[in-house]
């Protein structure tokens, strides 16, 4: 269970500490394998670590770090690691600028991108808070140069953006910690919460104040409303591979502190009903609107897919403040989706700009005649995102607005359900023109015949791969969920 | 051990510095030698002597009454000794390298050494008047270090050091003289030695005498509003900001303010009342208004002092939580503290030594050059920022669990106040960082040619402190179990 939390850790460490390789082949050799072995120790893991629990040592007395991957921790390390890899390998070929040489700062990018890896794994497989907010704080600083990677002015503000929005959100986590530590049993994750029913009584308000904080804290890292404007700075300046795992994973360590925070610390039971939960499901609803309206609105690509990150991903936060099973199970589906969809979409959209130099969706007329396959791709990711049956987003959505429905939240049974409609619409309007476009230019378009730069380039197999494999999980998950749904709906038994 | 090696302790540093200027030496190294000998057996005397602790006290002079210059060796004292003779064979070695390139060495050298003594004298004083004693004479010997450069700035900078240290000392003083009357005894005896037959009605007069004090010696604790000094003493050589301005001289504003706290007037005395919420507030405000400053600070050194007056009153903080567990935090910060801030002034000073760069926006792409400074910045930043896995976390962790365990609501907003302080610092540390190793694409690579890490007497105190910092952050139990101890009163004094 260590080996794939602390193998990448090393080989991203030896990759910075090397020098720099005269031969390109052979730094990507290196990452490829650590890659490989990672991928592949982590998958051995997944099936075998479930129960299993390792201290490794004690920070102090009482606060131990300590690893027990449970069933919620394994899925979302699943995740991780598929996209992990396939984002890896996508960006060997795009991090290729032309005869054999890559871009400057590559041995760097590849030593972070491998370090964060075993980071996620870690924040995963953690079985207490303390070392979950240990991997949490890790994740931040080590991401933060990957979207530093070109070293532009811009990129530069964007990661202070990033980093300093991060720790804003972490330190809000870790206030609500100190009072965790005082007021519950333990720090390790129990399903139903750990709070000591014998010191509640008088203390009420403040443990609600404490999880309020705590869920804007994490909130930051999954793009909630108030403090998500990091989020469409920084996704859009790193480089593809690094905005792919930034919008698909890394916002989702946000979302598991929420989940371990609510539904393994504090517990369902001691928020239901209170003004936390009120306020938490309108921050959520307002973020799923307003991200979907900037992203329609948003020209450049890159940044309309993050705007669209922000508010998918409170399509999530949503299910989990609704604190009912079923729509649990849509946001635990939603991530899945999300994931795979998302990455999908930034990987297209980083081999259109590597292929092409193209950043802006109205430059991208005809991109379809130009790069057919990955267009395909582009779609049915596109058409999962919006939720349009047989794919995974009709599904997680579908339980969403039952869930919803069913809560018996007031205002929230009939608002959230409209809202996600009103979203998906609005998802619908910002990603279908690029495919309408794409493939059906229209007159002013100029075939081939008239201007040889619009021939046909499709990307390298390399770039290719990753993002077909991607999309086709996306919609074959959508279509085979049974197995998936099993597994969740196991989860959402033990906490709820 | 006997009870004479407490005196020997002070008295061999003092003469040794006094010899400097006396010995003609031959060569620069022999003069090294000599010092760094000297100042290496004296931590070992020192380390020997709270090892083989000499369970009474020890009077040196007896003036009339319950007055007497007297010396011991009791739990907080052993904190501040051993802290305090740790980092300066250290600082010596760094400071050997960094004085190459500054005149009047051998002066310099002299008082460097001698306030080692002094702070010595603070941390094993057995009643409050040595204690006081030591404190005024450490003034004294600190001002000619922060004169040194003889600049305009640099004798502005002493004379209000001078002024503000003096005024502080005399507030002090008053509340020196109420614990003698009001006391019981004018030792330090954990719980206090408030004799309360005697205060009797006259409770209030004595919190506003405790506040007195307390804002007296906060003068060197840099507390606001009499913080304007530490920032300008900065002027002063980098090994004299480091340890001085770091440690010795500020945490000696924070010890005697745990010893009039917790062993003179008592936390029992002081918890619950309107001194302890005015205290605190102050406190509470020095924090952010100190890390909020240096955010806005350009200059290097004077940055990383903003951040020491902030990074003070976190110790003071748990001070004024008037609970055990606070003094366990205060001691734990005080130490750490120790550690991280003369770790990222050594920084700073190697990167003035080896560029004459003063200023932020100077450093571009300066990771690149001197990797292992930037490197071992990078941790300190990191550890006062507090980031798990690094000193910083678990004091941090231990002043939050005092407040939170203190049921005191306006505790609860410090919490809030130390994490605000968080975000600040890593605002104005990790932009430096990102500076040095991220420098934006169109920097001009020529501004840093020819820099590069300096030797190892300079980078070997920087690695020792790096390693301590990840050592404590990963491993901190059995010290902070001394800490509790110390704060329980297991080592007491007969």
């Amino acid at each position: 269970m260590l080996f794939p939390i602390f193998f990448p850790i090393a080989a991203g460490l030896f990759l910075l500490f090397m020098k720099e390789p005269e031969d390109r082949k052979v730094l990507i050799g290196i990452t490829g394998t650590a890659l490989a072995i990672t991928g592949v120790s982590a998958a051995y893991a997944l099936f075998h670590v479930n129960g299993e629990a390792i201290i490794l040592f004690y920070f102090t007395v009482t606060l131990p770090i300590y690893f027990k991957p449970d069933n919620i921790g394994i899925l979302f390390a699943a995740v991780v690691t598929v996209i992990w890899v396939l984002a890896g390998f996508f960006s060997f070929s795009y991090m290729e600028t032309g005869h054999g040489k890559g871009e400057a700062g590559e041995k760097r990018f590849y030593g972070f991108y491998l370090m964060v890896f075993g980071i996620l794994l870690g924040l995963n497989f953690a079985g207490n808070m303390i070392t979950f907010y240990v991997f949490y704080e890790l994740m931040t600083l080590l991401s933060m140069p990957l979207v530093i990677h070109t070293r532009s002015r811009e990129a530069v503000m964007a990661a202070l953006k990033y980093m300093f929005y991060s720790f804003c959100g972490a330190y809000m986590a870790l206030f609500g910690l100190y009072f965790l530590y005082r007021f519950g049993n333990t720090l390790t994750f129990t399903a139903g919460g750990v709070l000591d029913k014998s010191m509640l009584p008088g203390n009420e308000n403040l443990l609600l104040v404490a999880v309020f904080i705590m869920i804007l804290g994490f909130g930051v890292k999954s793009g909630m409303f108030p403090l998500h404007a990091w989020l469409p700075t920084a996704h859009p300046v790193a480089p593809a591979p690094a905005s792919a795992v930034l919008s698909a994973v890394i916002v989702k360590g946000g979302v598991l502190g929420m989940i371990r925070v609510v539904y393994y610390m504090f517990g369902a039971d001691f928020i239901r009903g209170t003004w936390v939960q009120t306020v938490w499901l309108t921050l959520t609803l307002i973020t799923i609107f307003m991200g979907s309206m900037l992203a329609y609105r948003e020209k450049v690509l890159k940044k309309r897919l993050a705007y669209s990150t922000v508010s998918q991903v409170s399509y999530i936060l949503f299910g989990l403040a609704l604190l009912q099973p079923i729509a649990l199970e849509g946001a635990f589906l939603h991530v899945v989706y999300h994931a795979f969809v998302k990455c999908a979409l930034f990987l297209v959209a980083g081999a259109v700009i590597h292929k092409t130099g193209k950043v802006k969706v109205d430059d991208l007329t005809g991109i379809g005649k130009e790069m057919p396959v990955t267009m395909w791709c582009f779609t049915f990711a596109s058409l999962a995102l919006i939720g349009i049956p047989p794919t995974g987003g009709f599904i997680s959505k579908w339980y969403l607005a039952l869930g919803a429905l069913e809560s018996g939240e007031g205002i929230f049974c009939l608002l959230g359900p409209v809202i996600l409609l009103i979203s998906a619409l609005l998802t619908a309007g910002y990603l279908l023109p690029l495919t309408i476009k794409g493939f059906f230019p229209g007159d002013g378009y100029c075939y081939p015949e008239q201007n040889p730069l619009n021939r046909k380039k499709e990307t390298s197999l390399y770039m290719l791969a990753p993002i077909a494999i991607l999309a086709i999980l996306a919609v074959a998950l959508g279509m085979a969920p049974n197995l998936l749904i099993h597994y969740i709906s196991g989860i959402v038994s033990e906490v709820l | 051990m006997s009870k004479i090696m407490l005196i020997a302790v002070i008295l061999i540093p003092v003469f040794t510095g006094v010899l400097v200027p006396v010995i003609p030496f031959k060569k620069r190294q022999h003069m090294e030698i000599f010092l760094e000998m000297a100042v290496v057996i004296n931590t070992i005397l020192v380390w020997s002597l709270l090892y083989h602790r000499p369970i009474d006290n020890f009077i040196l002079v007896k003036f009339t009454g319950n007055l007497a210059i007297a010396f011991r060796v009791d739990g907080m004292g052993m904190v501040f000794a051993g802290l305090v003779s740790f980092l300066w064979p250290l600082a010596t070695l760094f400071a050997f390298e960094y004085m190459t390139k500054e005149k009047h060495e051998k002066v310099f050298f002299m008082f460097y050494t001698i306030t080692y003594g002094v702070t010595l004298g603070i941390a094993l004083a057995d009643n409050i008047l040595t204690m006081y004693f030591f404190y005024e004479l450490l003034t004294l010997v600190t001002v000619p270090l922060v004169m040194h450069t003889l600049t305009r700035e640099a004798i502005l900078a002493s004379r209000k050091y001078l002024y503000y240290s003096l005024g502080g000392a005399a507030f002090a003083f008053i509340g020196m003289i109420f614990v003698i009357v009001y006391g019981t005894t004018t030792e330090f005896v954990l719980g206090g030695v408030l004799d309360l037959e005697k205060v009797g009605e006259r409770a209030n007069i004595l919190l506003l005498i405790y506040v007195i004090a307390f804002m007296g010696f906060g003068v060197k604790a840099a507390i606001f509003p009499f913080n304007s000094w530490l920032p300008q003493a900065g002027v002063a050589p980098t090994p004299v900001t480091a340890l001085l301005h770091a440690v010795a001289v500020v945490k000696a504003g924070a010890f005697a303010i745990l010893r009039l706290t917790y062993y003179s007037f008592g936390a029992d005395f002081l918890r619950g009342t309107w001194a302890q919420y005015l205290l605190m507030g102050i406190v509470m405000f020095t924090i952010v208004y100190g890390c909020s400053r240096a955010v806005k600070e350009t200059h290097l050194k004077r940055r990383l002092a903003y951040s020491t007056i902030s990074n003070l009153s976190y110790i003071l903080f748990g001070a004024v939580n008037m609970t055990p567990l606070g003094m366990v935090g205060a001691l734990t910060h005080m130490a750490f503290h120790a550690f991280m801030k003369i770790c990222s002034f050594f920084c700073a000073g190697a990167i003035m030594h080896q560029t004459e760069k003063h200023y932020i926006h100077e450093l571009d792409g300066l990771g690149k050059k001197m990797p292992w400074v930037f490197g071992i910045f990078t941790v300190s930043s990191l550890a006062l920022m507090g980031v798990p896995g690094l000193a910083g976390f678990i004091s941090k962790w231990n002043l939050a669990r005092a407040a939170v365990e203190s049921g005191n609501k306006m505790a609860y907003f410090g919490i809030g106040c130390l994490l605000i302080s968080a975000l600040l610092t890593a605002i104005y540390m990790l932009s430096i960082v990102v500076r040095a190793f991220f420098p934006p694409q169109d920097f001009d690579e020529k501004t840093i040619e020819g820099f590069s890490d300096p030797n190892w007497k300079m980078l070997l105190p920087l690695f020792v402190f790096a390693a301590v910092i990840i050592a404590f952050g990963l491993f901190s139990s059995p010290l902070v179990k001394f800490f509790e101890d110390v704060a329980g009163g297991y080592y007491k004094v007969v």
